[in-house]
């Protein structure tokens, strides 16, 4: 082949991948690739539950994973947002240990709040003492984070902390409603609708799960469409340019802390309902699994990139091993180490295809 | 010109990043003991080709070869290995750490055991630090040092592992005249020993003061490589734009109207001390100082970065406090920040960057207008003709001219009545620098804006500024009209 030949040659061939790298198709697939990693290693892990168990792909089961997983998606939309300015909220389990045991002494027995005597509450009422509980958390890890000019990561280590303190105080250590309280006008069980939360079916889908969806499109919402959402993504791609530009870090920060604790309280009201009681130390293992939803699903533990629909499938993924590896009668010991290497995985994954097919 | 066989050869370098042709079969060479200077407007391809060549990233076609012998598998350990250095742009110290360790990283001198020998570390990083005539403490932490003494230990560093190819991006953006002297002594320190040195630079005034041989690129490709006698100033220019620039400076002379800013005893102490001005509608005030008198400072108190200890703020007529920029948005004001990555969120796209400032005024659960943010943006990318033109593309991939052309479009789209430039040239090129002078000369004569250009640039505050204001330490010390002042009377003044 003569030299002019081989230069034309190629030449079609860079205009040819110029072309194929412009249209419609190889960007839908380049998008693919991109932004549905997790996606991928989603399905491939249920596809290979499908054929490896029977049970995996039924009705029954594939509900029980829903309800599991509700909780989840709700505790990790909150972290999507803490994330995403930047920080991390390490309290988020304790928060929401908090509100449902706030909630739960307060709709099962009389409390004596600084000499005002209330109670028991019915439902609505607890909702809404569980959201208060859940935006004091909030708004002291805020300020924690903006005005005592701390570290996220301290702050909410200590709060996670002290959040656990505060409810195992609230309970006395044991589970409410418990047969053995001897507290004023105690009931020895929680308003029916706190159980239908966690347990009723609508649809033929759980209750949880449908609140876990509206939180996530509340909270896709607000990312894309309000200005708290942007100045969330301004502050944490670049907090100098979100300063210059007149957005106000501090509120933003306090707002993202307030957003999931927020989401935290209803997350531990919802679990409240699952195990039909609620204790101090639940939701321990939603701490990391939140964080590790968010990492899952794609979005930059640095901040600046991402969004709470990747959580969802971070969340589904975590979900879904747990409820793979019971399933295949993997011993709770081994389940650990083998879901902690499938979340380190599934991250080397997503850094080496962003790295392969980043823009 | 140098002779014998070249030190490095790169063939018909081909580079390819989603939607561009970064490097178009790029030829360079270089040999023993040139300076060959690599010019080119930002987006041309020379940080691309330096980057290959220093291993940080892979070409996906052709070959580098350094002394005949073909590299492959280049990486940044394999290119430190064949005695390629390179001085970045943005510099590649680690701020926590002491200059001494800074210069001889990775290389820490040892004793048997393999302990490190602290003494032998500094001693190290002196003795280079005095070859090149600084003085700078190497036990000092690398963060408390200025721009211009980082530059410098940045160039130390590279110089402690001794390469026989030197790259140098951009080495004298932040240097004084004194400092840039002492590094071309250097450089011809370096050819003398065999250094093959490629120097990228802005600063065409540069090229006869140090080149062998310029090779010019634009748009990926190299328009040309001339010997440094044939490269006269004009030639560069219309090799780099492609075209003749009619003028680097386009000045509208207009009557200004009335005041719009006034300053009155203003002081941040201990930066500005009672500071008296006032900006006109439709004129360019210039103020210029040597590095930090305060300029910057003066900049940042308008905007409410940092607090005014005295004095007052009036704009039409009223005081006005800002204690946040979000208060001076609001009011009309816009801010060029001297850093353009202060400004830029860099993970995302022009549109969220271009009106980010407006995201401010807003309530914090305002709804946004995607729909007239991705029209604001396709406008201003037109109207500047800011490339590439795809609105989606995040802006950490745009060159430092388009970035600028962004945080420009920012405050257009807010309408600023009174916008605050600061260094708003640094760092770009030529025909990205005649852009920005246009586009501030049309704001001024057409729209009325009021304008603080602070610049150390003189070329271009006097071409530029309808009125000169001169800071030191934080003090006015003259003032000039247009075209009042020589370059020699603003240096007098400032130091």
């Amino acid at each position: 082949m003569s030299e002019k030949n081989l230069t034309e040659t190629q030449e079609t061939r860079s205009e040819l991948m110029s072309t194929l790298a412009s249209s419609r198709f190889t960007r839908l697939l380049r998008n693919l690739l991109i932004q549905g990693g997790p996606v991928i290693a989603l399905l491939l892990l249920a596809l290979y539950l499908q054929s490896a168990t029977p049970y995996f792909w039924t009705e029954s089961n594939l509900v029980n994973v829903a309800r599991r997983t509700s909780v989840l998606v709700i505790f990790a939309v909150g972290q999507t947002f803490v994330i995403l300015t930047g920080g991390i909220d390490l309290s988020v389990g304790a928060t929401g240990a908090l509100a449902g045991s706030v909630a739960a002494v307060t709709m099962t027995q009389q409390v004596n709040v600084f000499g005002v005597k209330f109670g028991p509450v019915g439902f609505v009422e607890g909702l809404a003492i569980a959201m208060v509980v859940g935006v004091a958390a909030g708004l002291l890890n805020g300020l924690l984070v903006t005005r005592g000019r701390i570290p996220d990561f301290i702050a909410t280590l200590g709060t996670l902390e002290a959040f656990r303190g505060v409810a195992l105080l609230t309970t006395g250590g044991l589970p409410v409603p418990s047969y053995y309280s001897d507290a004023p006008k105690a009931r020895s069980y929680l308003p029916s609708e706190v159980i239908a939360l966690g347990s009723s079916d609508w649809l033929g889908i759980p209750i949880a799960a449908w609140i876990a969806l509206v939180v996530v499109l509340v909270g896709a919402f607000i990312l894309k469409y309000t200005a708290f959402g942007r100045s969330t993504f301004a502050v944490g791609g670049n907090r100098e340019a979100a300063r210059v530009s007149g957005i106000n870090v501090s509120r933003t920060k306090i707002g993202v802390y307030m957003l999931s604790a927020i989401t935290a309280a209803l997350a531990g009201f919802v679990l409240m309902g699952r195990l039909n009681s609620a204790n101090a130390l639940m939701a321990s293992e939603d701490n990391m699994n939140s964080i590790a939803s968010v990492v899952i699903g794609g979005t930059n533990l640095f901040g600046g990139e991402g969004g709470v629909f990747g959580s969802i499938i971070g969340a589904l993924m975590i979900g879904v091993i747990g409820n793979g590896l019971n399933l295949l009668n993997v011993t709770d010991f081994y389940q650990r180490i083998i879901q902690g290497l499938i979340i380190v995985l599934v991250v080397i994954f997503d850094q080496w295809r962003r790295r392969r097919f980043g823009t | 010109m140098a002779t014998g066989s070249p030190l490095l050869t790169m063939e018909r370098i081909d580079k390819t990043f989603p939607g561009v042709h970064a490097l178009d079969h790029v030829d360079f060479d270089l040999y023993p003991g040139e300076v060959h200077i690599l010019l080119g407007e930002n987006g041309a391809g020379k940080s691309t080709l330096m980057k290959i060549l220093s291993g940080s990233l892979e070409a996906d076609s052709g070959r580098i070869l350094v002394e005949g012998t073909e590299v492959r598998n280049n990486s940044p350990d394999r290119a430190a290995k064949l005695g390629i250095g390179m001085v970045y742009q943005e510099f590649s110290l680690v701020p926590t750490l002491t200059v001494g360790e800074n210069i001889c990283l990775g290389d820490m001198p040892r004793t048997r055991s393999g302990m490190i020998r602290w003494s032998e570390v500094y001693r190290r990083a002196e003795e280079i630090l005095a070859t090149l005539g600084v003085e700078i403490n190497v036990r000092a932490r690398t963060r408390s040092l200025s721009v211009a003494e980082q530059q410098l230990t940045e160039i130390a560093r590279i110089l402690a592992q001794d390469p026989r190819i030197l790259l140098l991006d951009e080495p004298t953006s932040a240097l004084s005249d004194a400092e840039v002297d002492r590094l071309f002594d250097i450089i011809r320190r370096l050819q003398e020993r065999g250094v093959g040195v490629i120097y990228i630079s802005h600063r065409l005034d540069e090229v006869p003061r140090i080149g062998t041989r310029v090779t010019v690129m634009r748009d990926g490709r190299v328009v040309g490589t001339l010997p440094v006698e044939q490269a006269d100033k004009d030639t560069l220019i219309s090799m780099m734009v492609g075209r003749r620039l009619t003028e680097q400076y386009p000045k509208t002379i207009t009557e200004p109207g009335p005041p719009i800013l006034r300053v009155e005893n203003l002081s941040a102490e201990p930066f500005l001390h009672d500071l008296s001005f006032e900006v006109r509608a439709g004129e360019i005030l210039g103020i210029f100082g040597l590095m930090g008198a305060g300029q910057t400072h003066l900049a940042h108190v308008l905007f409410g970065l940092e607090p005014v200890t005295g004095g007052r703020i009036m704009l039409d007529g009223d005081p006005v406090n800002i204690p946040h920029p979000t208060e001076a948005i609001k009011q009309g004001m816009g801010l060029l920040t001297r850093d353009r990555q202060a400004s830029l969120v860099p993970v995302q796209g022009l549109g969220p960057n271009i009106t980010l400032p407006r995201v401010s005024q807003r309530a914090l659960l305002g709804l946004l207008n995607l729909r007239e943010e991705s029209q604001t943006a396709t406008r201003y990318v037109e109207d500047l003709s800011i490339r590439p033109a795809q609105i989606k593309r995040q802006v950490r991939f745009l060159s430092g001219g388009n970035q600028q052309k962004v945080c420009l479009a920012r405050w257009l789209a807010t309408g600023a009545r009174i916008l605050i430039v600061d260094e708003p040239t640094r760092g770009i090129d030529v025909g990205a620098k005649a852009e920005v002078f246009g586009l501030l000369d049309r704001l001024a004569s057409t729209q009325n804006v009021g304008i603080v250009l602070i610049s150390s640039e003189m070329p271009e505050i006097l071409a530029m500024a309808d009125r000169i204001l001169v800071i030191r330490e934080g003090r006015f010390t003259a003032e000039y009209a247009y075209g009042e002042a020589t370059q020699e009377m603003l240096l007098k003044s400032a130091s």
